[in-house]
Formats: C-alpha cells, structure tokens, sequence
C-alpha cells in the first residue's frame, strides 16, 4: 500500500515484497505465474493479432475500394477474409477481454492476490501462443484456410479444399479451445473461491459476474466446436464420413455443431464489454449502478438463452418451418436481457453526474454502435427478412457494429481507463478523445453503408464486384472509413505507448474510482494487497472507513499473512474465512508443457501420427514433473 | 482468526484430515475437477447428440452389410467397470480419515480393475475394426470415434490412479487428500460416460 | 450517379421502371397493407436507399413475397429509428443535465430509476417483440415459404455447381445455363440441388434465398409480376469464384417464353458448311466433349453447362462475360484469365482449328 503507517507495517510489506517477487529478466517472464504479468503478456499478443486481423481488413476494404479490384486473387482473398474473422475472434475479441483484462483485473477486483491456478493461468497464456503462431504458420505459408470462420462443409472437405489450410484452422482451433478452457475453469473457481472475506455474491462487482457468466458459456460451448473439428479432421485425415453425404453423413451437423457453440460465442466476445462498460460508468457518473440485481441478473442470463438460438443462422438451410419459428422466438427473447442492460446504463448515465472524459466517451460510443448493431440483430429474428439477407453485407454490417461497436469499444475504454492502474501514468486526455471520435466516426463510415449494401443485393464473401449495381459508391466510403478507424486505433496505440514513459505520474486512485483495484498501488504490488482488504459492499472503494481499516490492520499485522505465498480462500457464497493456502510461484513447467503440445500438433498437420503420439507421451511426462512438487514443500 | 487452518502446513495424515474436517467448502482442486468434468460431459454431449441426429437422418441402422453389435460382452464389461465406483469412493473416504495405505490399496485394487477393462475393451475395439471400418460409412464413423474418445478417458483415469497411488505411499498430505477426492470425483464420472456410451454403442440391439 | 448503367445492362424488351418502392407499398395486398401506416418513411428511404439500378436490390421487389419482405424492412426501421432516436435522446439529456444529479421533472429517487429500467427495459420491448413475432414470423413468413405443389403451373430445376447454374425444364428435356427463363406472372416451382458444395439460390427482386445442400432438395417459389431480367448471385460462399456465379431470371410474356421453351427443348442444328462441321469435330476430339454436352451430338459430358443452344445466352461463364465473338474466343482459349480457379482449363487451340470450333458454337443457337 502507498501510505505505510508504522515502521513494524513497513517490515511486513517488505517481507511481502521478498516473498513474492519474482526472478528478474527474460526468465522471470518466461517463467511467472503473476495474473497481472500474464494478463500483460496477454494483452502484448492479443494485440499484434489485432494488428494482424486488422491488417488482413485493411486489405480487404483496398480489394473491394471499386469494381474488378486486383490487389488480392481469389485464393488471397479468401484466405485473407477467413484468417480476418478467425483472428479477430479466436486470437483478438476473447483472449484480450478474458486473458487480457480479466486475468489482470478480475484478482484485484475481489482482493485475491492471485488466481485460483496460476501454473495452469500460465499454461493457458503459452498454449495460446503457440495456437496463435501455429495458424499463422499457415497463413504466412501460403496455405491459409479459405472457406470463412464457420467453415462449411463439404467445401471444407478434403475433396474441395485440398491443402493443409483447413487443418490449420482445425487443429489451431482445437489447440485455442484448451487454453481458453483452462482460462475459463480458472476464472470460475478463483471468483467462488478467492473473493476476500466479506464479498458475498451480492456484493461482487458487475465486472466479476459478467466474467462468471463468460467462463460458464465458454465450459459448455467449447466442446460444441471441438466436436465439430475433431469430426472435421478425422474426416479430412483419416477418411471418415461424419460429413460425407454420399456414405451417411450430414453437412447439416457441421453446421448445427458450429452455431451451438458460434451464438454463445458471440455473446462470449460482448459479456466482458459489458462488464468493462459497468465498472466504468459508476466511476464517471460518481453514482452506484441504477438497478445492480437485474443486470447481474441480465448478464447471466444472456450467457444462458444464448445457447437456444442457434439456428438463427440457418434460416436458408430449409429446415422446418417450426424449428425457424422456435429459434426466431428464442432469438427475439435474449433480446430482453440486452435492453435491461443497455437502459441500466443509460438511467445511470442520465441520473448521475457524468464527466465525459475519454473512458467514458468510449462507453457512451458504444452503448449508441449496441443499439444500431442489436437492432439490426433483431430484424435478423424476422425469419423472412433474415431469409431475404443473410449472407449479404447486411449481415457483415449487423455484427461489426455489436462485435466492433459494442465489443472492442469498451476495451478501447478499458484500455484507457485502467492505463493509470497498470503503468502509474496518466494518459494525454486530448489525444484520447480525439482517438476516440476519429475511430467513431471511421467506424460509422465503414460499416454503415455495409447495411445498404447488403439491402442493394450485395452478398459477403466476394473477392470482386462488377460495376453497375449500385454498390460502387458505398464500397468506396466503406474503405475511406476502414483507413480513419485504422488511423483512430494506430492513434489510441500510440497515446498510451507514449504516456507509458512521458504520461504524467498519478496515484493510487486517480478516477475515485469503485472498485478495489484502486485501493492498491499503480502498479500493483506482486501481492496485490498487503492486507487482505474488508468489503462490504460491490463498491469497495467508496466504502472510506473500511479502507481506513485496511491501514489500520496493515498497522497491527492483522490479516496480513506475510509467511509465505499465501492466500485466503473463502465460502462460495457468503466469502466467509475458509482456510488460507500456499501459492505455487514461478515455474518453467507450464511453458515446457506447452511446447511439448505443440510438438503434438505440428506433427498432426504433418501427419506423421506416430511422432505426435510420443509427443503425448512426452506431455504427460512433463505433467508428471510439474506436479511432482507439491505445494507445502515449497 | 488466528484459529484459520493454514491447508499447506497440513503435511502429516491426521493433519490433512483435520483440515478436510474443518473445510466448509469444496476444496479448491475438486471445484476445478468438477468443471473440468462439466466441460468434458459437454464433449460427450455432443458427441453422443451427433449420433443419433446421424442415425436419424438416414433409413438403415446400422448400414447394410455391418451386423448389429452383440450386447452380452459390453454390457458385462461396463457392469465391471461401474463397480469400481465402490473402491473409489472407499478410497476418498479412507483418505479423508487420513488412512493414508487403505487409500492406497484401494486405489490399487480399482487401476487393476480398470486396466483389465480397458484390455479387453481394446480386444473388442480392434476385432470390431476387422468386421467394418470407420472409412466405410457415417456410422463407422460415429461408433468408433465414440468409443475411442471413452477409452482414452478411462486410460487417463487410470494414469491417474496410479500416480496417486505411487504419492500415497510417501503418505497423506492435504494435497494428496484433494487429489485423491478430485480423481473420485472423475471416476465416478467416467463410469457415469460409460453407461451412456455403452448404451449408444449397443442402441442398434437394443 | 452511384450507378453508371452500362449499356446493354437492361433488355430492351423490360425496361424497368423507376424504382417507386411507395409505390410498391400501395400495391400490397392481404396482411402485406398491415403495413401501409408505416408508408410514410418509404419515400424517405427509398431517396436514401435505392440508387437507380434495382437490378438486384431487395428494396425494389418484383413479387408478393419480396414486396411483403420489403415493406416488413420499412416498418422495421421505422420502428427501429424510434428507438434508436428515444436512447440517443436520453443520452444527450445526459450531457445536457451532467452537472446536475436525478432526473429532470422527476428528480433523484433510486427506485423510480429502477423502474424506468424495467419498462424502458422489459415491457416495451416485449411489447415491441411480440408484434414482430406474429407478424413477421407468424404472417408473412408463409408468404415466403415452399409452394404447395397443386399451386404451381410448372417446375424448374437448378443444380449449383461451381461455379454455374446448371438448369433444367422437366418433362420437355430443354436444358440450359444461368440465364432461367419463366413466364411472367406464373407460380414457378423452383427446385434447388447442389452438385458439389453448398450454394444458394437469391434473386433478391423475386423471392428470398434458398440454400442448395447436398443430399437435400429445397423448393422456393419463383414468381415475377411484370416481365424483365432480374438478377441474381449465389449468396453460400462457394468457394474461389463464389464471386462470379451470377444469373439472370428473364420472366417472358407467355408467347416468348413458349417460343423460347419450343427452342430449347431442340437438339442443336446439324453443322452445315464444311467449317462448322470441322468445328464440330475439334469439339468432339478435344476434351470439350468430356465436359459439355451438345443434344444432337456424341457430346455427353456433364461437367460443364450444357452449350445446345449456347447462343441463346447473353453472357457466358455465369454473368462474367457477355457472350460476343470475341468474348467467347477469349473464354474458350483461356478461361483462367478470365474466371481464374474456375473448373475449365484452356485448352490451347490455335489457328484454323480454333476458327473452326468458334464458327461451329457460332452456330448453337
Ligand atoms: C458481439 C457479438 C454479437 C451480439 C451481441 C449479437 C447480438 C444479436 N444478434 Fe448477432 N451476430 C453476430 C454477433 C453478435 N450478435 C455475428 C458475428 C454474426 C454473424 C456470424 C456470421 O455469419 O459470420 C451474427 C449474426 C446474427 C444472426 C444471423 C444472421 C444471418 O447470418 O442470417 C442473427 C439472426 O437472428 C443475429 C441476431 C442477433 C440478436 C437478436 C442479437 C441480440 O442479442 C441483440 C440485443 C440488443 C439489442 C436489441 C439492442 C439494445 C436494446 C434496445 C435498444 C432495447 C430496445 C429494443 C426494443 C424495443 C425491441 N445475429
Ligand atoms: C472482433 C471481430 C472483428 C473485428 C474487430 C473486425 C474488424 C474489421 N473488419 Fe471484420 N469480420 C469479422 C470480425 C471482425 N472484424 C468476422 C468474424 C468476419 C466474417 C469473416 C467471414 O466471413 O468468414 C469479418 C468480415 C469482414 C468483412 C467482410 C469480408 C467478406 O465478407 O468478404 C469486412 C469487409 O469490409 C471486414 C472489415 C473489417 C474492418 C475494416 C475492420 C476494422 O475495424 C479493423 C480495424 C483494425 C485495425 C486497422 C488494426 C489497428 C491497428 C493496431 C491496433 C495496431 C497497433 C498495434 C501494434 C502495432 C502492435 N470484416
Ligand atoms: C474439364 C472440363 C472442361 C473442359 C475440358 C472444357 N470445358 Fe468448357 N466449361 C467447363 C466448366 C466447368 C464451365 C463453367 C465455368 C464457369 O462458369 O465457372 C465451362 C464453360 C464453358 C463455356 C461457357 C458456357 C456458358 O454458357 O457460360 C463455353 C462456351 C465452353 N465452356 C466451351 C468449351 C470448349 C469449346 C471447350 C473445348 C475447347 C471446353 N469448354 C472444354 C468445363 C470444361
Ligand atoms: Cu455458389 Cu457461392
Ligand atoms: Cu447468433
């Protein structure tokens, strides 16, 4: 903590300092298991996927900048435009809001001072990374997968996409779905176990319960995917016939598989948003959450309706017409948590006292690009109207805004609003909103036109338009816009490098804001809290006289536990004391393990079965090792 | 709260099972076992959901020229294999009281058990692979698949049962306790799989 | 102009009229003038929207069911602007009001915030839904849906393949390639099959889509009430040239399009003079054959569109070309140039043999 009362408080802290700090240099990252360092290096990665995604846009808008475009050939493109919705998905939109923000922020948030798991919070973040490289390999090789992020057979089948590109996809895809699933398994027990004593459910931030709501949806969806390419591969492979019409399989159960985890996905990417929007807004409008039980309410339920609408995809297969008229249902239904939400925040805004600072301009930004981009969702659930325009521009146009819009928004606004947290400097306020209305209005001209387009009969997925329907102009605007939102985030990027080293220093708590994470120092300690903090409400730091507490114990060496990597783990519900336990520290397990699965999946792709067998081997080897240690002995 | 039970300290068998005692939650260990198992149930969900949408989709079941699977022997095995249910939740129990060689012993007795079962599972899975082969058709596919994804769970679960095993002999600490509670808990799962599974494989007969 | 019209872009025979979606609107009929309250914002749009060519825009329909679609879009944003404007003002009313705390009029008071979260946030949208619901997906839904058999005068069969239309009229053996013709005002009974991957069958200004999946066969309703060309584009990303699988739907006046029927149905004329015959003989010696098919010739191959009557068409290769001598020469001596990656490989031909075999497609007509 910044103030240190007494001498004997200034001893603990610096035996707390001792205990927990880590090697120095390349090794200590290579080798931590400190959910902020991993959430950095999270955040670095996800990042230059960004890019990469970002990158691939960008080409894609110069193809299609007018008619006969010639920068990309059919297979470049199609490429280019699959690896654009993967990364952005898979490597961007989820790793930056789980791994990213939640891995940092979420343990200071309930006053833990580390995850549940943090060899296995390490695990994830390697296995992630070696993914990500892994399907860059076949991009950057020439044999990037071509048939879209979902990927249909049967042209996804080894008859129509002969290459190793769709095994890329398969297998990398696969490979992610271990990590993120670590990730969300962490992030559940660490929310129900590690919250400080004292923070019952009803009083975890929002924050926290759209990341419960987040990590549930990722459990059950995820295996939904991987069915689905393990069935892929094997038939792409090894010659089965799940998808293979002709010997008694179905091109159908691709796509069934592929939406029931794709819808719950989409709600995945915006959940956190969400979170990231609530813990920002009672900050700037100096004012609680209007309405906090529906919204927490609201963001589990949209995790949950989410897993019942998946067909609304399929409006175009045939199916029956009653199957069409449940999930349009369905679909018009999770409608209803969304508005909750979208007015809380409104309400909050309009009843509080808000001060439009860059952070908020983010947030307000995004709560008008969800209405358009939600609106534009519900008229998908008008099955006729969705039969008449999906796979149009229309449909690209509907989810960038609530994907871009409603998703990346808020992490932009994140990014910001936490800045001071991580580095203890403050970014330059001007630049930021000008970043901000830059990037707005880029993305209104990118993607509103999209809507007319795709009205004008345009469909999506093409590497070239003729003239002469109507679509020339609004590509043309699309494009212009695509370069001032790429401009807009360069600018963002750029404002927080800069600050990072010349930004002016700032204190704990620079916003006033809500929630613990400001109550310890900017940086955080390695520990996060000398002492674990007192809650007794979701809006920890405004509670005054429980942070004097915190310095008054800090003071008696009360609730400190400075022998040891220690921890308290509470109650699920109410946090009361449980037991406190031992924190693994570093180790260089994690990141050998998963060099080992790469190992496994290199082999794969290259077929040869029997090297990727021994590699298993060799895994289960190293996780033998990893737990041949046990805490207590530490 | 100087009375708070600080879990790592518990190195000795009565120590481990006094803070197993005193514990008013789960463990950390058997929270994440328990959703790992939610997230492997999913897996089995779907798997087992795209066989019957297969098998829906088309008229003949199995396909013509494939003989329906024999029940008897199946059947037998996931009798045998379920009751392993009973050493493993004797061991956990065993453990918890900090019997630290009971749990031991029981573990053992279940692996024995268990690897017979897979032995012999993997007799049947390759003479199934000489009557018709998963290239052949949708079901093919389907049925090996499955079975192959229930056979690698058992064989994990015996990987683990022998590792936990081979710590108990070092005896009981409360990490070993944990351990022990959190593979129960998967195996009680897996066989929980292996009715279903085997009910799947031999739909075709019954 | 957004819409430069290349020449020879409409038929001389159809040419369409100004695209009057309001008008579309007064035409509606049934449960479709549900919807002409909500008239008023047409025109507003349609200013916005429709750029003169509505050569494949859903917002200039041509038939019942995309007329119902369309006005459904209209009563959508319209309703949708409503929204959008009232959050949009309580957001400014935010910026206006943010040095003062509550709730203008109302002033402060948790539980009367609450209770604007709930009706702004529960009840009107609910309210909104379920008139969506039974109206779009309840009504006008049917409008949209397969027809029943009885309700037809005559059956099309469209096979996608990649990438090109491969069109079939059962019971009279004519056979042609992306370019369908139907009599104008007629219940069509479309039937859609794939050959290979998943396409989708969308002529915007006719009908919705439908998709064409292996092992499946989808039924959609073809109908234009007033003849023309109207275009369409397969909307199932297919692959490579998903871009260039384009059609035209040429709904006829009853005379034409049996005249044109009679013609289809006939094998191809026998060659005439000697360079056509020799023509013929490069098509049947060269791997043409293999692939194409040319009724009244030992040219049986099913890979390629069927070339009978290959002069009928106006475009080639699925809308990419337009079918002209010099187009054609080009397409037959490099067909990846023109439409890379797609499934016909340049055979190079050169010299008389090559004037041959153009003189003799000359004649398929
Ligand atoms: C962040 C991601 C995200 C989010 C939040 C949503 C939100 C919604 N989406 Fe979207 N969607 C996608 C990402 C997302 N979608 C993607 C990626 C695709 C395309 C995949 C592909 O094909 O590549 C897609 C496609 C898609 C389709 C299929 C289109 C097609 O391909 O044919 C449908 C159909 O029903 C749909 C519906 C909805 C609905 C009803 C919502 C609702 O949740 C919206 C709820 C929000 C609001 C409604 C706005 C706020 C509320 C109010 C303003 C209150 C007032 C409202 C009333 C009074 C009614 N989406
Ligand atoms: C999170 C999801 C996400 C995001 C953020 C984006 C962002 C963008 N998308 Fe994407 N898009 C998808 C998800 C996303 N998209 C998906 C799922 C599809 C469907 C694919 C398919 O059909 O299969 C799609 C398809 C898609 C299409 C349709 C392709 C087609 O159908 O043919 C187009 C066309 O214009 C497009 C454009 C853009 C543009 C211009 C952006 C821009 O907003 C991008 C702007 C970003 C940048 C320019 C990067 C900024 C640079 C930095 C931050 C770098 C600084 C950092 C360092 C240097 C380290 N996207
Ligand atoms: C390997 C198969 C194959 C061979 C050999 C082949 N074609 Fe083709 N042909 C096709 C395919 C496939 C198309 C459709 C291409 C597309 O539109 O994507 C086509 C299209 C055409 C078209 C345009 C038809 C239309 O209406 O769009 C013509 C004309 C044509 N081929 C003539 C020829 C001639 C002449 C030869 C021999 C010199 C030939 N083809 C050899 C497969 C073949
Ligand atoms: Cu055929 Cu796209
Ligand atoms: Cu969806």
């Amino acid at each position: 903590m910044a103030v240190v009362a007494t001498p004997e408080a200034q001893a603990r802290v610096e035996r707390l300092e001792r205990i927990w700090t880590e090697r120095p240099g390349l090794l200590g990252w290579l080798t931590t298991t400190d959910h902020k360092r991993i959430g950095i290096l999270y955040f670095f990665t996800t990042l230059a996927f960004f890019a990469a995604g970002g990158i691939e846009a960008l080409l894609i808008r110069t193809q299609l900048l007018g008619p006969n475009g010639q920068v990309l050939d059919p297979a470049a493109f199609d490429q280019v435009m699959s690896m654009h919705g993967v990364t952005m998905i898979f490597l961007f939109a989820v790793p930056i809001s789980t791994g990213a923000f939640g891995n940092y922020l979420l343990p200071l948030m309930i006053g833990a001072r580390d995850m549940a798991f943090p060899r296995l919070n390490a695990l994830s973040y390697w296995l992630f990374l070696c993914s990500g490289l892994f399907m860059y390999v076949g991009l950057i090789s020439g044999n990037g997968p071509g048939a879209g992020w979902f990927n249909y057979v049967p042209l996804a089948l080894k008859a129509y996409s002969p290459g190793p590109g769709i095994d890329y996809y398969a297998l990398g895809l696969i490979f992610t779905g271990i990590s993120t699933t670590a990730t969300a398994i962490n992030f559940i027990v660490t929310i129900f176990k590690m919250r400080a004593p004292g923070m019952s459910l009803n009083r975890m931030p929002l924050f926290c319960f759209a990341f419960l709501a987040v990590s549930f949806a990722l459990v059950f969806a995820l295996p939904a995917l991987s069915t689905a390419l393990i069935f892929l591969e094997l038939d792409r492979l090894l010659g089965f016939h799940f998808y293979d019409p002709v010997n008694g399989g179905n091109t159908i159960l691709w796509q069934h598989l592929f939406w029931i985890f794709g819808h719950p996905e989409v709600y995945i990417i915006i959940l956190p948003a969400f979170g990231i929007a609530t813990s920002i807004i009672p900050t700037f409008t100096r004012r609680r959450m209007v309405a906090f039980p529906l919204v927490a309410l609201a963001e589990i339920l949209v995790a949950f309706i989410g897993f019942g609408v998946w067909a609304h995809h399929m409006f175009a297969v045939g199916l029956s017409t009653i199957t069409d008229i449940y999930f349009a249902a369905a679909s018009l239904i999770i409608v209803v948590p969304s508005a909750i939400q979208l007015f809380a925040w409104i309400t909050t805004l309009v009843t509080g006292r808000p001060t439009f600072k860059t952070p908020l301009l983010w947030i307000v930004g995004f709560i008008v690009l969800f209405v358009i981009g939600g609106l534009s969702g519900i008229m998908f659930a008008a099955i006729p109207f969705d039969q008449q325009l999906t796979d149009t521009y229309f449909v690209v146009a509907h989810f960038h805004y609530v994907i871009f819009g409603a998703a990346v928004f808020p992490i932009l606004g994140g990014m910001y609003y936490w800045f001071p947290k991580v580095t203890g400097r403050m970014y330059y306020e001007r630049i930021g909103q000008a970043s901000f209305w830059l990037s707005f209005v880029g993305m209104n001209l990118t993607f509103f036109p999209m809507h007319i387009v795709g009205l004008l009969g345009m469909p999506r997925r093409q590497y070239t338009y003729p003239s002469g329907l109507g679509w020339t102009g609004y590509n043309l605007v699309e494009s212009i816009g695509a370069y001032l939102l790429a401009a807009g985030l360069i600018m963002v990027v750029a404002n927080l490098a800069v600050s990072r080293f010349r930004g002016a220093r700032v204190g704990n708590d620079p916003w006033g804001g809500d929630t613990l994470e400001w109550a310890t120092t900017s940086p955080p300690p390695p520990y996060n809290y000398a002492v674990i903090p007192k809650v007794s409400s979701p809006y920890a730091m405004w509670d005054r006289e429980d942070r004097e507490q915190d310095a008054l114990r800090l003071a008696q060496g009360r609730q400190v536990l400075e022998q040891g990597h220690e921890t308290p783990v509470t109650t699920v519900l109410d946090a009361d004391w449980d037991e406190i336990v031992d924190m693994p520290s570093d180790s260089p397990w994690p990141i050998t393990f998963a060099l080992a699965t790469s190992g496994i999946f290199a082999m794969l792709i290259t077929q040869h079965f029997v090297t990727a067998a021994a590699f298993c081997g060799l895994a289960l080897l190293v996780l033998a090792a990893w737990h041949n240690r046990e805490p207590q002995e530490a | 709260m100087s009375d708070l039970t600080r879990s790592m300290e518990a190195t000795g068998a009565g120590a481990a099972a006094r803070v197993e005692q005193q514990r008013r939650a789960l463990p950390n260990g058997v929270w994440g076992m328990a959703l790992l198992i939610a997230t492997e149930a999913a897996l089995f969900g779907t798997m087992l959901a795209s066989y019957y949408y297969l098998r829906f989709q088309t008229s003949q079941w199995p396909p013509p020229g494939i003989a329906r699977p024999e029940v008897l022997a199946p059947a037998i095995l996931t009798g045998i294999l379920v009751a392993t249910t009973v050493p493993m939740f004797l061991a956990a129990r065993a453990a918890g009281r900090g019997h630290a060689r009971a749990a031991m012993w029981l573990l053992l007795v279940a692996a024995l058990v268990q690897g017979g079962y897979l032995g012999v599972q993997i007799h049947l899975f390759l003479s199934d692979l000489h009557k018709f082969s998963p290239g052949q058709t949708a079901y093919g596919s389907v049925y090996f698949t499955i079975l192959f994804l229930h056979h690698v769970h058992v064989f994990v679960g015996i990987a683990l049962v022998l590792w936990l095993a081979g710590r108990l002999i070092g005896g009981l600490t409360n990490y070993r306790l944990t351990a022990t509670r959190a593979i129960a808990f998967y195996w009680y799962f897996v066989n929980a799989m292996a009715i279903l599974v085997v009910l799947t494989q031999l739909y075709p007969s019954l | 102009m957004l819409c430069p019209i290349r020449p020879g872009d409409r038929p001389a025979a159809a040419p369409s009229p100004p695209p009057d979606s309001p008008g579309a609107l007064k035409r509606t009929r049934g449960p479709g003038s549900a919807w002409r309250r909500v008239g008023w914002i047409a025109p507003a749009g349609a200013a916005l929207l429709l750029t003169g060519c509505g050569q494949q825009s859903t917002l200039d329909p041509r038939s019942e069911p995309t007329r119902e679609i369309a006005n459904l879009w209209w009563a959508m944003l319209a309703a949708s602007a409503i929204v959008f404007f009232g959050a949009a003002f309580l957001i400014f009313l935010s910026w206006l009001r943010r040095r003062k705390e509550g709730w203008p009029l109302l002033g402060k008071g948790d539980g009367l915030s609450t209770g604007l979260v709930v009706g702004f946030g529960i009840v009107i949208p609910i309210a909104c839904l379920i008139v969506l619901f039974v109206f779009a997906n309840l009504d006008v839904t049917k409008a949209t849906e397969a027809p029943a058999q009885s309700t037809t005068s005559m059956t099309v069969e469209v096979t996608g393949r990649q990438w090109f239309w491969d069109v079939r009229y059962p019971g009279t053996g004519a056979v042609t390639a992306n370019e369908i013709h139907i009599p104008v005002r007629t219940r069509v009974n479309l039937v859609a099959r794939t050959g290979d991957v998943i396409h989708s069958f969308w002529v915007p200004q006719l009908n919705r889509k439908i998709d064409m999946i292996p092992g499946r066969t989808n039924r959609i309703l073809l109908y234009a009430d007033r003849p023309g060309r109207y275009r369409g584009q397969c909307a199932e990303f297919c692959g490579f040239q998903h871009a260039h699988m384009a059609m035209y739907v040429f709904a006829d006046p009853p005379a034409r399009f049996r005249a044109w029927l009679a013609n289809a149905a006939r094998p191809s004329r026998p060659a005439l003079n000697a360079q056509q015959r020799r023509g013929q003989q490069v098509f049947l010696s060269n791997a043409c054959a293999n692939c194409h098919t040319i009724a009244g010739t030992p040219a049986r191959g099913g890979i390629g569109p069927d070339l009978t009557h290959l002069q009928t068409r106006t475009t080639l290769a699925a809308l990419t070309i337009p079918n002209r001598k010099g187009w054609l020469a080009g397409w037959v001596l490099d067909p990846q140039h023109i439409k890379p990656g797609n499934k016909m490989p340049g055979l190079n031909l050169t010299g008389p043999d090559f004037q041959a075999l153009l003189a003799y497609l000359e004649t398929l007509r």
